[in-house]
């Protein structure tokens, strides 16, 4: 009998080992994919997340969850592709040109994989344009600017504003990064602001649905 | 008063002159940038503040006596050219990328510090307190004759790991391989100890200490508080006690970002002094902590750089909302960073001359140089 509550805890401990077996005896057991995903894996980060934004937990509890995670999703993906389930959101996320600052990036892009997002992740130092063509290619619902420079800030009003004149159909930008605010995001336009990577998830699902 | 007397009154609460007047100097774009606004080319960008020290007429910087990082450095060395960035192999191993002409932290490519067997072969030995390029003693004389502050290198138990490894790598050895990680944050407490005992035996007094861990990011530490008591704690309290016994009673950590969570383990372990209180968008105050931990809580810094770009009335009215805690001590205020290139170089005067005339009381200071007088 597939223990989701059982992978869930696994991944919450970041017991990979745990994760990838328990995974694998859901889908032998012929558990749905789906629930496997959003029962098991993702209500499991959704803890980590949940715990992470309260101070409960710092960024290695959150990594050896998301190693966990990942490591499980190596067994579900082929099964996901088979029954033609795709993320619900499409993440595009990069540090803005100029800024190569990859640490605050990279947690969100974790968070979001957590929440089953699927994330294309550009790095640092990301050209405008660059955002714009990843946006269009991957279908995006979300891109992501990352900041950790005051002298930077400038690069990601002018990446808002490359992707605002693209008319990008749906797609939501949201910024974030050490010296951002909500009162710059609003300056700039960007449709959501996250002042750290454990809120992230909430901002982009806050603003998808609005 | 000369400055380490000065220092030593400020940290200690007791009566003197009037407040040291320092920073902590400029990222390297800034005086390029300042040049075009009118400072004389002639003042050059240096680590140590030699040329703007003087300039701007700060007292003298705190002087390192020891060095308890990798005793001999990697070559530096370029492995890529890419034009107006490169990848390049810095003293402590790691390739990063950078822009050639920025001072910002670079991007790591490649750690060479990867595993127990990477570790005993590249780090471990470099790591021997006994190394003989540790200790100028002739150049901490010649600082404390002149009366400078002399600060005992406190090395680093965390970051230095973090910089060698990647943060992501460390944070995974914390669960992985919790004996190594142990045994890695013990041999840097081990060079640290060895190398301020060596400076001890020398007949070196120095004035404070200063440790570097810089782990800490906006929303907080990088390591869980209950990892940091466990490994850090015990390994800052030999550094500590040693100190203690050395008659040096001010310990700073010089870690940017949102320290709360760590300022109360910090405290336990002996280390007292917070530098440079990074305000950021987390709203840290020194005027907070000092309420929040009393005395005990020694502080340099917590002057946001962001009041130094939005000009002069802010400015002031940050200087008369910290002097207070000025005038109080225990408290030595800076620009919570180096000063970045988009603070106009006149706020930055601005800020020089009401810090002069308010903290400095006008009293005794070294002059500024006549073009900004």
């Amino acid at each position: 009998m597939a223990d989701l509550s059982a992978l869930q805890q696994a991944v919450i401990k970041g017991d990979r080992a745990n994760a990838v077996k328990l995974t694998q005896e859901a889908v032998n057991a012929k558990v749905s994919p789906k629930e496997i995903l959003d029962q098991g894996l993702v209500a499991g980060m959704a803890v980590v997340g949940a715990r992470f934004k309260k101070n409960e937990v710092f960024v290695p509890e959150v990594l050896i969850a998301a190693r966990a995670m990942k490591e499980a999703m190596g067994v579900l993906e082929p099964v996901l592709a088979k029954a033609g389930i795709k993320p619900a959101h499409t993440a595009v996320i990069g540090t803005v040109q100029g800024d190569l600052h990859d640490i605050g990036k990279n947690l969100v892009a974790m968070m979001w994989k957590g929440a089953n997002f699927g994330v294309i992740d550009l790095g640092t130092n990301v050209p405008p344009e660059k955002f714009v063509e990843a946006a269009k290619q991957h279908q995006a619902n979300v891109v992501g600017l990352s900041a950790l420079l005051t002298t930077t800030m400038p690069a990601m009003k002018k990446t808002v504003e490359a992707i605002k004149a693209a008319n990008l159909p749906g797609v939501k930008i949201l910024v974030g990064g050490a010296p951002i605010t909500q009162a710059f995001a609003n300056e700039v336009g960007a449709d959501g602001f996250a002042p750290d990577a454990a809120t992230a998830v909430d901002v982009a699902k806050k603003v998808l649905a609005a | 008063m000369n400055t380490r007397e000065r220092f030593h009154a400020q940290m200690h609460y007791q009566p003197r002159d009037r407040s040291l007047i320092w920073d902590f100097n400029f990222w390297r774009e800034t005086i390029p940038i300042w040049h075009e606004q009118g400072l004389p080319k002639d003042i050059k960008h240096d680590y140590t503040g030699a040329g703007t020290d003087e300039f701007f007429g700060m007292d003298p910087t705190a002087r390192w006596t020891g060095y308890a990082g990798l005793c001999p450095g990697f070559e530096v060395k370029v492995i890529e050219d890419r034009g107006d960035h490169e990848i390049i192999q810095q003293d402590n191993g790691v390739h990063v990328l950078r822009k050639k002409f920025m001072s910002s932290i670079p991007q790591h490519v490649r750690h060479l510090l990867v595993d127990r067997a990477s570790w005993r072969e590249h780090y471990k030995p470099r790591l021997d307190p006994a190394h003989p390029s540790r200790i100028n003693a002739q150049r901490a004389k010649e600082h404390s004759a002149r009366g400078d502050v002399l600060l005992l290198s406190g090395g680093s138990l965390y970051g230095s790991l973090r910089d060698w490894m990647g943060m992501e790598n460390l944070s995974l050895v914390v669960y992985d391989d919790p004996a190594w990680f142990e045994e890695m944050v013990t041999t840097m407490a081990d060079c640290v100890v060895g190398t301020i005992q060596r400076t001890i035996d020398l007949g070196i007094q120095a004035d404070a200490c200063g440790i570097w861990e810089d782990m800490c990011y906006n929303a907080g530490p990088l390591l869980s508080p209950k990892h940091f008591k466990k490994y850090l704690v015990p390994q800052y309290r030999r550094i500590t006690d040693l100190l203690h016994r050395a008659n040096v009673d001010v310990v700073w950590v010089d870690c940017d970002g949102c320290i709360d969570h760590l300022i109360p383990l910090w405290l336990e372990a002996g280390v007292n002094c917070m530098f440079p209180i990074e305000i950021g968008t987390w709203g840290a105050d020194p005027i907070k902590y000092r309420q929040q931990f009393g005395r005990d809580l020694l502080m340099v810094g917590g002057f946001d750089k962001h009041i130094l770009m939005a000009g002069p009335a802010a400015i002031d009215r940050e200087i008369q909302r910290l002097t207070p805690l000025v005038e109080e001590g225990g408290y030595i205020p800076l620009a919570d960073h180096r000063v970045p290139p988009d603070v106009p170089l006149a706020h930055y005067v601005h800020y020089l001359k009401s810090a002069r005339r308010v903290w400095g009381k006008n009293t005794n200071l070294r002059p500024m140089h006549p073009s900004i007088a």
